[in-house]
């Protein structure tokens, strides 16, 4: 028995087919809140301000790409990309200081590369130097156990190429592993201070042919310039040159 | 009709009915936190919390079933049953007023969570110093846009949600004197420059055609994001204008000509248009002395309305938002060497209820208690005063 008969008035009246109007109105609220993420809509908007010059590396490698353009050409393959047909003022796509197919560019037309050799540097006795290319400044066979062998790569090209963001995701690309958010740039990357440079190192494994493939690369903005130094190769090759490679960065200096 | 509503009334007035629903929500719950870790924490909420039914989709079929109540029958329920006690099983007296108050707290706060799920709104924008902001972006959400950029004062823009987009539809607008067909759309991809012996690209104007877009799985990752990718073809009534590739992953605007106008076809994170502006006057990141570790990050914002009638700084630094205009911006981020910074912008009409329904709960707890505390202290000094009218041996 209820305590107050009149509550249980209320109660029937709450639940009464009219009282159902009620119901019908929270559910429309809730159906309009879901249908509101489909409506096309029109409006009027102040001009966006034009996209800012690119800035020199060095001043803009912390992230964020210029308004000029984000990360493309995260291939797992880089090879031959011919960049002459890309629009005026359009950073350079896959410009990857590639384990393969970078040495030399298809017809005449070669990437801009950074001019001249402004960075010096001191190889271990056991890399061997083989020819650069075209585009590369330095080049390397970094050998592991059992004739297993890296490829050391060393490449400059003008302006910031896009952005630290941007390179990383395109090296994450190059060995199969997804884009990371800017968000988690940070965590992805490791900054390291060797004779007055602020390089960006970046350690990410993933996987060429179905093989384990590790990358181990540092960006270094220099003058304008940025350089990218980058050994890919099978992981275990890798693991074991990574203390020469560290060592390695230490001995880049200006010419 | 009695017959019919009593047993209905008995159900939801049941304390049975309380337990169980409270167990269903553990198990929901301990679900969800497993389940993040195929899904991450906002396909979870969507799934388990943000949902009437968990489904389950049949494989390799598109059929779903659901298999178990979300957040919203819980809750809900939970809703209907405490009101229903509520109203049905406490007596409307000066001495349980202190339980009525705590319970109404409680629907209160359950009606809060409600309304926040359905109005709240969470964007960021990322301003660099010396820059103006008039919009705040989507996390997750992209838009396809076409802006005229026609007059110089402004830019018309009809804004597609990426929903539609999806539907791979033809797509009218009144305010477009073309048509937009989505002819391809990834909701994940990767953006590739085209090899030399590659098939023709979809793409037939526009940066696209040099490129390929690759589907990739959607990723749930809380760290990562979707790039969706899609090929659209605008059509006017004299026949088609292209085929262009569209994503938040090209940054270069690309443009066309139509009946004298420049048109502008893009597909990036959804904006939210404000009718003021944020300028990023100063950004600070303060480190302990020898230190890198942050100390305080803060932003020195100028806030200027359109219509002129606001036109002030405002500090913003960790756990001290600026609330303007229904919205409140949190300090969230920072970006290009400390020189810009992120702001997380909220907009919940029912952010207060939480604060309301809370003390309330506390007022009908201390109220409560406090008539316990008094009937306590009546009864002793009773017994006191039993215990002193009694004779001494």
């Amino acid at each position: 028995m209820l305590p107050f008969p009149g509550v249980e008035h209320v109660l029937t009246h709450m639940l009464s087919p009219r009282r159902y109007s009620t119901l019908t109105l929270v559910a429309s609220v809730l159906l309009a809140a879901g249908c509101r993420d489909r409506e096309i809509v029109s409006y009027r908007a102040p001009k966006d301000p034009a996209p800012a010059a690119m800035p020199a590396a060095g001043s803009g490698m912390s992230g964020k790409l210029p308004d000029g353009h984000p990360p493309i050409g995260q291939s797992t393959n880089p090879g031959p990309v011919d960049t002459t047909q890309l629009p005026e003022g359009h950073p350079p796509i896959g410009q990857a200081a590639g384990a393969g197919g970078m040495g030399a560019m298809p017809g005449g037309d070669a990437l801009p590369t950074a001019a001249g050799s402004a960075l010096v540097w001191a190889a271990p006795a056991d890399w061997q130097a083989k020819p650069a290319g075209m585009i590369r400044k330095g080049s390397y066979n970094v050998p592991g156990d059992n004739g297993a062998v890296a490829d050391l790569s060393i490449t400059a090209f003008p302006g910031d190429t896009g952005g630290l963001f941007a390179n990383v995701n395109r090296w994450r690309g190059q060995i199969g592993l997804p884009p990371i958010a800017e968000s988690a740039l940070d965590a992805n990357i490791e900054r390291l201070d060797a004779n007055g440079f602020n390089m960006v190192v970046v350690d990410a494994t993933g996987t060429n042919n179905g093989q384990p493939t590790r990358l181990l690369g540092a960006i270094v903005p220099f003058q304008g310039q940025t350089w990218f130094f980058k050994l890919v190769g099978p992981a275990p090759v890798v693991a074991k040159q990574q203390a020469a490679f560290r060592t390695f960065l230490t001995t880049v200096k200006a010419r | 009709m009695k017959s019919f509503f009593l047993p209905l009334k008995n159900f939801f007035v049941s304390l049975q009915l309380t337990v169980a629903l409270l167990i269903l929500s553990l198990v929901l719950v301990f679900v969800a936190t497993l389940d993040q870790v195929n899904l991450g924490i906002w396909a979870v909420q969507a799934k388990y919390f943000h949902s009437f039914f968990v489904m389950w989709h049949l494989p390799d079929t598109s059929v779903s079933l659901p298999v178990f109540p979300g957040g919203y029958v819980i809750g809900g329920l939970l809703l209907i049953n405490l009101t229903a006690a509520h109203i049905y099983r406490f007596a409307l007296t000066w001495r349980k007023l202190g339980i009525q108050l705590a319970h109404a707290g409680l629907i209160l706060l359950l009606l809060g969570e409600l309304f926040t799920g359905i109005w709240a709104k969470e964007t960021f924008m990322r301003i660099d110093q010396g820059d103006t902001k008039h919009y705040s972006e989507a996390f997750r959400a992209n838009e396809l846009v076409l802006i005229d950029h026609s007059d110089p004062k402004f830019d018309e823009v009809v804004a597609i949600p990426e929903a539609v987009v999806a539907d791979q539809k033809s797509i009218q607008h009144p305010k477009l004197p073309f048509s937009v067909t989505v002819k391809e759309y990834f909701p994940n991809s990767s953006l590739q420059m085209r090899g030399p012996g590659a098939a023709p690209s979809p793409a037939t104007a526009g940066i696209g055609a040099q490129l390929a877009a690759l589907p990739l799985p959607v990723t749930y990752k809380p760290d990562e994001n979707n790039l969706p990718a899609a090929f659209v073809e605008v059509s006017s009534p004299e026949g088609s204008l292209g085929t262009w590739l569209v994503s938040p992953g090209l940054g270069m605007p690309q443009t066309f000509q139509y009946g004298g106008k420049t048109w502008e076809i893009a597909m990036r994170a959804q904006r939210q248009y404000y009718p003021f502006s944020l300028t990023l006057e100063k950004f600070s990141h303060d480190r302990y002395m020898g230190t890198d570790i942050p100390k305080n990050f803060s932003s020195r914002i100028r806030v200027r309305s359109d219509d002129g009638h606001v036109d002030r700084e405002a500090l913003i630094y960790m756990n001290s938002p600026l609330r303007f205009a229904g919205l409140t911006f949190y300090q969230s981020g920072f970006d290009k060497n400390d020189t810009a910074t992120v702001l997380q912008v909220v907009h919940n009409p029912s952010w207060q209820i939480p604060y309301i329904a809370c003390v309330m709960m506390g007022a009908g707890l201390v109220i409560q208690f406090g008539f316990s505390l008094g009937t306590f202290f009546r009864k002793r000094k009773a017994l006191a005063a039993a215990a002193a009218s009694m004779p001494t041996s």
